[in-house]
């Protein structure tokens, strides 16, 4: 995997791990206005991320349209890569 | 339902091939307090569960382990990555071999292979909520034990963040318990 | 050392609720393995 596309996978997985981070505070404290604010922006990030990295390197989920041939099957697999 | 995506929740790295390493790392695989563990036992426990918020945290803490479960087994594979016969019997890893080969199975760092015994689903909430933070708790003070026997700072980075992922899932079982307590006060004085 | 109260009674254990006041910047988050500074406590080397 080349320098470009795993620095933006490591950039989708930090705007992720912070959409997943408020998720669960959410969870527990549902009516917290200012928390479901920053939420709602940060998926608006994540969603932006997700379609450019897509386009550029294939699916990376279920429900996704793909280039032929059949994309999702393209290696490497996510324990194959070396996230050096 | 769930929905596979493919990438890792975190960029989990090895220095090295490490055997031993990978002999104690198993134990987050298929151990008492491993991955697959705190997956199911979540998963399983959210049925009985009286309030949204509970049925909420476990669902997404279970399925946050699935995605943990993958990196553990992902750092398995790249400790074990290379290795010949010759290093894994002077590890004693000889038994593991003749089972498994270098396949990523389900067991503890001495070799026992999971049990449903390792988890409970009381469905008794306050019950369950206790035995979920004290998994928490174990499974933190493992990743601890596990950090102190690697000398290996790429792995030791992985690690450190799956042990932060365990404080911040007992701070959410609390305040689920709390939650959860204060639903089943209202519900006795009706 | 908390004395039982209305709010808090005994035989039972209480976790004080969280207050997100601010976050880290995600990158820095994914690093910490939280993205809220007061829930981050790091691992430490003991002892052996
Ligand atoms: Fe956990």
């Amino acid at each position: 995997m080349n320098r470009e596309q795993l620095n933006m996978l490591k950039e989708l997985m930090a705007v992720q791990f912070t959409v997943l981070e408020l998720h669960l505070y959410l969870d527990t404290h549902p009516t917290d206005q200012k928390a479901l604010m920053e939420y709602n922006s940060m998926v608006h990030q994540l969603e932006v991320l997700k379609q450019q990295y897509q386009q550029r390197y294939g699916p990376l989920t279920w429900g996704e349209p793909s280039a032929y041939p059949w994309q999702w099957i393209n290696e490497p697999w996510p324990w194959e890569i070396c996230y050096e | 339902m769930w929905i596979y995506e493919k990438k890792l929740q975190y960029p989990a790295k090895v220095g090295r091939a490490n055997v031993k390493m990978a002999k104690y790392l198993i134990t987050q695989y298929g151990g008492p307090d491993g991955e697959l563990s705190a997956a199911l036992r979540y998963l399983t426990q959210r049925y009985t569960m009286p309030t949204p918020q509970a049925k909420g945290i476990l669902t997404d803490i279970g399925t946050e382990e699935l995605a943990h479960l993958e990196i553990i087994a992902t750092l398995v594979y790249k400790l074990m990555d290379g290795a010949s016969v010759e290093e894994l019997k002077q590890v004693d890893l000889g038994g593991y071999y003749a089972d498994h080969d270098k396949a990523v199975y389900y067991v503890n760092g001495s070799g026992v292979p999971w049990t449903a015994t390792y988890i409970m689903a009381k469905g008794d909430p306050v019950a369950d909520l206790h035995e979920d933070m004290a998994a928490e708790e174990k499974a933190r003070a493992t990743y601890d034990w596990l950090i102190d026997l690697s000398d290996d700072p790429d792995l030791n980075d992985t690690l450190k963040f799956l042990r932060e992922r365990e404080i911040v899932h007992f701070q959410r079982f609390g305040e689920t318990l709390q939650i959860v307590q204060e639903y089943l006060d209202t519900k006795k004085y009706f | 050392m908390f004395a039982a109260n209305e709010r808090m009674r005994l035989a039972r254990a209480y976790v004080p609720f969280q207050i997100f006041s601010k976050r880290l910047d995600p990158m820095e988050g994914l690093m910490k393995g939280t993205i809220f500074p007061e829930l981050y406590f790091p691992y430490r080397r003991h002892k052996r």
